[in-house]
């Protein structure tokens, strides 16, 4: 799931100065499960940003809804009216919502609730990892199923670099070093020679150096 | 001297304290009482600031006699998630704290919450 | 096939090749770049010029070869791909090859992580092994990496990579190496060597795998130029493995860097001999100076060859070339006679060895002059001058001079009876008694003293024995003296020479707790340097010493520190009074023993009446430190905190099991924590995270590692204090950034030796007692710590006045 960070108050409140009505608007998609834009945390923002106001003299009023997804125009669609009776949108959904929002509602100025961070898993309550970086050209098929792009300081595709200590990345030593795994992987399958193969400099046009991303299925388009 | 306001937001099986046992407290208390102290959300713990509190208790069972388990151990945890937002919106983080209170003791309690009004006292003193 | 470099030639003629590397200056400064390539010309076959190493800006590598090449030097380039897309790489390599740059060294480079622009985007677009690829497609089939013809001259370099024999897993590093050699690496550098062994395992393996045959393995040599430097390469520098032996031999050297040219030569000779090593690379980090004499001494001077090298167009810059034939008109002449002008620091490292060999000796006579004043010190506190209720203890104290008549009258001659026990705390200083003035007290047991070995040179007419009295300490309590001797500033014996060869201050500051409330309260840590590197940074406060008192009455004290505190010991008040009306005090520490429930198990009252009583007497900060039971702690702090909560006293100690509580509770009051752990690195880092969870800021900590006194695991203390300290400093452990408080007084004074009686083997109790902790707690002020309780008066000015002594330089 895409991951992401309550944004810092103070930034917030920065964005939202001039306003006194603010919807702060939540996500039930993976904001939500990775606990930053879910209702829960609405609740908490708005309750914060009320706060900070009331301490700085100048109350505000908000406003909370939470829709179930934001990547989705018809999930949206509500937001036209309900957004009447406020001046600004503190959206805590990812990046996504927040740019479809500005997308279909020119006249709605919307702000970021939450820093949108990567894809990553919940290994653990509490806990999130980055496993993906969507470069768009899957190599996991000769790595063991564990990412280098994602997992590697510094992307390598011939790896491990000198810096593999102990199965530790030299970047930070609670991290491992993702080659180090690939090659205990590979080794204990009895397919190293995998690893004796020449990674030819990458593509990164479908890792989203080629310009936005677009992905179009003529079968399910309409119209 | 102005009126100083605190907020306890407890667990209920932590005490049974009344009217009598707050009228030792020379302010006001809002209190809130919960079926678990688990429940207690970070935004409670604002909105109490937000009606007024200068300090905060939040207040759960011993670590190993919540009824629901790990109730108050959880209470504790979104202690320190509002005290993160206290710090970045200019509050002292002293002014939430948690307390673990042996069930229906009010003693105790009701010296949790006098020491929370006295953080409210030096706080208040301190602005 | 024609060899592409002078490099190439040295080599496949079959020559053993030397290169060397130098390091670009942070500045745009070429002078400094043709200055090294002058130290090294006639040494080195080639030089090798990094690429912003460790992912520090530097002059770039392709614009510094040309300086080198200006200076008659060949150069080696090295490329990184983390700065550099494949079209940057590509343009810069075409235009290194059309300068004239034959050599070029495929590497991935450090993580931006470890430079000075951590916040950068790290390009990474190739990988090393990738860029070997493309630059081999380039130069033999005339491509692009994309695939497009490349028509008019190709860059013809000789082609390297690097190859790690000390990272994980290390199967597969000769596996990796051979990749890196199938996609066009045709020289291999080696990361340094030092661990011999695992280097001529892997050497094996290569050999196994035909390597050897199909490109030239370089190994790397770094002297190392200092104790301090190689064991930062142990432990921080990933994929470098330092074995024991070497840390050993520069710990225990005289002149480290001879050592560690030593240390180099040696390596180049072992590794010489294994076959398939075809030469050596040696990396004397911002110390091109070495690289000459460890050459000449691995007998590889003069090299076999004279490489050709054209200095590429419009690079000739008069000026400086100039400046060379004024500085060094006969090595013109005589090129493979002495290195181009070693000039200034050759003569500024002697004048450092010098002045350091003199400082030495002022050290030694301060040292002298101490115990002296330690003689007269005992005369002024028990010889009849003080307080009335001491006066009965004189008798007992002359029967003991009359016991044992150590000395004769001889006036200010040396003496010197060797007592093994009491060593000082630096080997180096070899203190050597001193006889005064011949009144017939001082000279009884103060004569003890160590002697480690004969030193004729002494110069006793210059001890003066007028020194300067010790500000501080109120006159009718234990006073010393100070140091004697002059100080000369590191600034200025290292004139001359770069500071960034002797001055490596620490990344960040230890956090100031400030201990106490009002006038009397100070502040500890607040340094950013390791303890009393005063040249190279700051250390904003000085160690401090609290003075300890008991709660009851203590049990199987020696005599020799109780008839200090005779009259008080059973009343903790006027026990903390006397402490500091008689003896200065800054701190009292207050124990409560007595708590303990293995003991008398006393209860919370009990302490607070006892901390209210003793708050009430003095005005100094206090720190209560408990019983050391979790438990018990808990209940007894809380209590006491309620009494103390406007006195802002450290309490303690704080574990892993009641951290959350006695956090809590010094939170509450604003106290500061003394944070226990058993003698080890995580442990004490954890209990701070811990700590700071529940809310308890880093500058309300102050870390106990658990101290052992002298002859009872000083040493392990020591190393867990100089590893904390140095992971505070240099490597951003934030969370270690912490000042210690060691509790050195009851350690000490609970061992058996402070015990014994007074025997000619063991020398006087007393001064074995005093010297125990003392050399306790100054050789733990040396691994970092900041704040001290301690028990006997004279043991507490003897290291104040060192304390003192060393924080008075500049």
């Amino acid at each position: 799931m895409i991951i992401a960070e309550r944004r810092p108050i103070p930034k917030v409140l920065k964005a939202i100065e001039p306003y006194e009505r603010v919807l702060v608007l939540g996500c039930r998609g993976c904001v939500a499960v990775c606990s930053a834009g879910g209702d829960r945390e609405v609740e908490t923002m708005a309750a914060a940003l009320r706060l900070a106001r009331k301490l700085s003299g100048r109350p505000l009023k908000t406003g909370e809804a939470t829709f179930i997804r934001q990547c989705d125009p018809e999930y949206l669609a509500p937001l036209k009216d309900m957004a009447r009776e406020y001046e600004a949108v503190v959206s805590m959904a990812c990046g996504v919502g927040v740019n479809l929002i500005a997308d279909l509602f020119p006249e709605i100025r919307v702000y970021p609730g939450v820093d949108t961070t990567f894809y990553g898993a919940n290994p653990a309550l509490g806990e999130w990892q980055e496993k993906c970086r969507g470069c768009g050209d899957c190599i996991l098929d000769v790595t063991g199923g564990l990412c280098p792009i994602a997992r590697c300081a510094k992307n390598l595709l011939n790896g491990p670099c000198g810096g593999s200590q102990g199965g530790r990345c030299e970047i930070r030593p609670e991290v491992p070093c993702v080659w180090h795994q690939i090659y205990e992987r590979l080794s204990a399958r009895g397919e190293l020679d995998r690893l004796m193969n020449f990674f030819p400099a990458k593509d990164w046009r479908p890792a989203g150096h080629g310009g936005p991303r677009e992905r179009v299925r003529e079968d399910l388009k309409m119209g | 001297m102005a009126n100083i306001t605190i907020g306890v937001l407890c667990c209920h099986y932590t005490n049974q304290a009344g009217e009598e046992d707050f009228r030792g407290i020379p302010g006001e208390v809002i209190l809130k009482r919960y079926p678990c102290s688990g429940h207690i959300e970070v935004a409670d713990i604002l909105k109490t600031f937000e009606e007024g509190a200068e300090a905060v208790l939040v207040a759960g069972c011993e670590k190993d006699r919540c009824h629901n388990l790990s109730g108050s151990l959880r209470a504790e945890k979104k202690v320190l998630g509002a005290r993160k937002i206290l710090e970045e919106i200019g509050l002292e983080p002293e002014r939430v704290r948690f307390a673990f209170l042996p069930r229906l003791d009010t003693g105790p309690f009701m010296e949790e919450v006098r020491r929370t009004f006295e953080t409210a006292l030096n706080m208040k003193s301190k602005s | 096939m024609e060899p592409r470099s002078h490099l190439h030639r040295v080599l496949s003629e079959g020559h053993f090749a030397v290169t060397a590397e130098i390091g670009p200056p942070k500045s745009a400064d070429g002078e400094v770049v043709r200055r090294k390539a002058r130290i090294l010309k006639g040494y080195v076959d080639a030089a090798n010029i990094t690429d912003c190493q460790t992912a520090i800006v530097r002059m770039s590598s392709i614009a510094s070869a040309v300086l080198v090449m200006a200076e008659g030097v060949e150069s080696v380039i090295q490329m990184t791909c983390r700065d550099r897309n494949r079209i940057g790489m590509q343009a810069d390599l075409l235009g290194a090859a059309a300068l004239g740059i034959r050599n070029l060294l495929c590497i991935t480079g450090d993580h931006q992580k470890f430079g000075n622009h951590p916040e950068a985007k790290g390009v990474f677009d190739l990988d090393s092994i990738q860029l070997l690829a493309m630059v081999r497609g380039m130069r033999d089939e005339g491509k692009f990496l994309c695939g497009e013809e490349l028509t008019g001259a190709r860059p013809e370099f000789f082609l390297g990579a690097a190859a790690n024999p000390f990272a994980d897993p290390f199967e597969f590093r000769v596996k990796r190496l051979e990749k890196k050699i199938r996609a066009g690496a045709e020289f291999i550098q080696t990361q340094i060597v030092y661990n011999v062994e695992r280097f001529r395992k892997f050497m094996e393996m290569a050999r196994d795998l035909g390597l050897t045959e199909k490109a030239y393995i370089l190994a790397g040599i770094t002297p190392p130029k200092s104790f301090g430097m190689a064991r930062y390469m142990k432990y921080f520098v990933p994929g470098l493995d330092v074995p024991d032996e070497i840390l050993k031999r520069l710990k225990e050297a005289k002149d480290k860097r001879e050592e560690g040219i030593n240390i180099a030569v040696e390596i180049i000779q072992q590794v010489r001999e294994i076959p398939g090593v075809a030469g050596v690379h040696i990396m004397a980090i911002e110390w091109e100076e070495a690289v000459p004499e460890i050459v000449k001494r691995a007998g590889l001077h003069p090299r076999p060859l004279e490489a050709e090298v054209r200095s590429p167009i419009a690079v000739e810059v008069e000026k400086p070339v100039e400046r060379v034939e004024v500085l060094a008109p006969p090595s013109e002449k005589v090129p493979e006679e002495v290195p181009p002008k070693l000039e200034i620091p050759v003569e500024a490292v002697k004048e450092v060895f010098s002045t350091v060999r003199s400082s030495m000796e002022a050290l030694r006579e301060g040292i002298n002059l101490l115990h002296d004043s330690l003689a007269r010190l005992e005369r002024a506190l028990l010889g009849g001058e003080v307080v009335p209720e001491e006066v009965p203890e004189v008798p007992r104290l002359e029967v003991k001079v009359e016991e044992k008549p150590v000395a004769e009258e001889k006036p200010p001659v040396e003496e010197k009876p060797p007592i093994e026990e009491a060593r000082p705390p630096a080997e180096e200083a070899k203190p050597e008694v001193k006889e005064e003035k011949p009144e017939p007290e001082a000279k009884k047991e103060e004569k003890v003293e160590a002697r480690v070995e004969e030193k004729p040179e002494e110069k006793p007419e210059e001890v003066k024995p007028e020194e300067k009295p010790a500000p501080a300490p109120p006159a009718e309590g234990v006073e010393l003296g100070g140091f004697s001797g002059e100080y000369r500033p590191l600034s200025e014996r290292a004139a001359g020479l770069p500071e960034d060869l002797y001055k490596e201050p620490g990344t960040a500051f230890i956090r100031e707790v400030e201990i106490g409330k009002g006038e009397k309260a100070f502040k500890v840590g607040g340094t950013n340097v390791l303890p009393f590197h005063l040249f190279e940074g700051e250390m904003r406060h000085e160690p401090r010493i609290a003075m300890e008192v008991l709660d009851v009455k203590p049990e199987g004290w020696p005599e020799s520190l109780t008839r200090y505190f005779a009259d008080v010991l059973d009343d903790p008040a006027a026990w903390a009074k006397k402490c500091v009306e008689t003896y200065g005090a800054e701190a009292v520490c207050i124990y409560l023993m007595g708590t303990d429930p293995n003991y008398l198990n006393l209860d919370a009252k009990h302490a607070r009446e006892v901390v209210e009583k003793v708050a009430e007497a003095v005005d100094v900060p206090l720190i209560v430190w408990g019983a050391g039971h979790a438990e018990k702690d808990v209940e007894v702090l809380r209590e006491v905190a309620e009494v103390l909560g406007d006195r802002g006293a450290v309490i303690g100690p704080v574990e892993e099991a009641n951290h959350r509580t006695i956090g809590a509770t010094a939170m509450g009051y604003g106290l500061p924590v003394v944070a226990s752990s058993p003698i080890d690195v995580n442990l004490a880092k954890q209990l701070n995270i811990l700590l700071e969870n529940v809310g308890v800021a880093l500058d309300k900590i102050l870390m106990d590692p658990s101290i052992g006194a002298l002859g009872y695991g000083l040493e392990y203390t020591y190393s867990v204090m100089e590893r904390i300290r140095l992971a505070a400093l240099y490597a951003q452990d934030d969370k270690l950034q912490v000042p210690f408080i060691c509790n050195v007084g009851r350690e000490v004074w609970k061992t058996k030796e402070v015990g014994l009686p007074s025997d000619d083997l063991l020398g006087d109790q007393e001064v074995r007692g005093i010297l125990m902790e003392a050399i306790t707690s100054v050789a733990l002020a040396l691994a970092g710590g900041d704040l001290f309780i301690m028990r006997h008066p004279k043991a507490i000015e003897l290291t104040r006045t060192i304390i003192r002594g060393l924080m008075q330089q500049n």
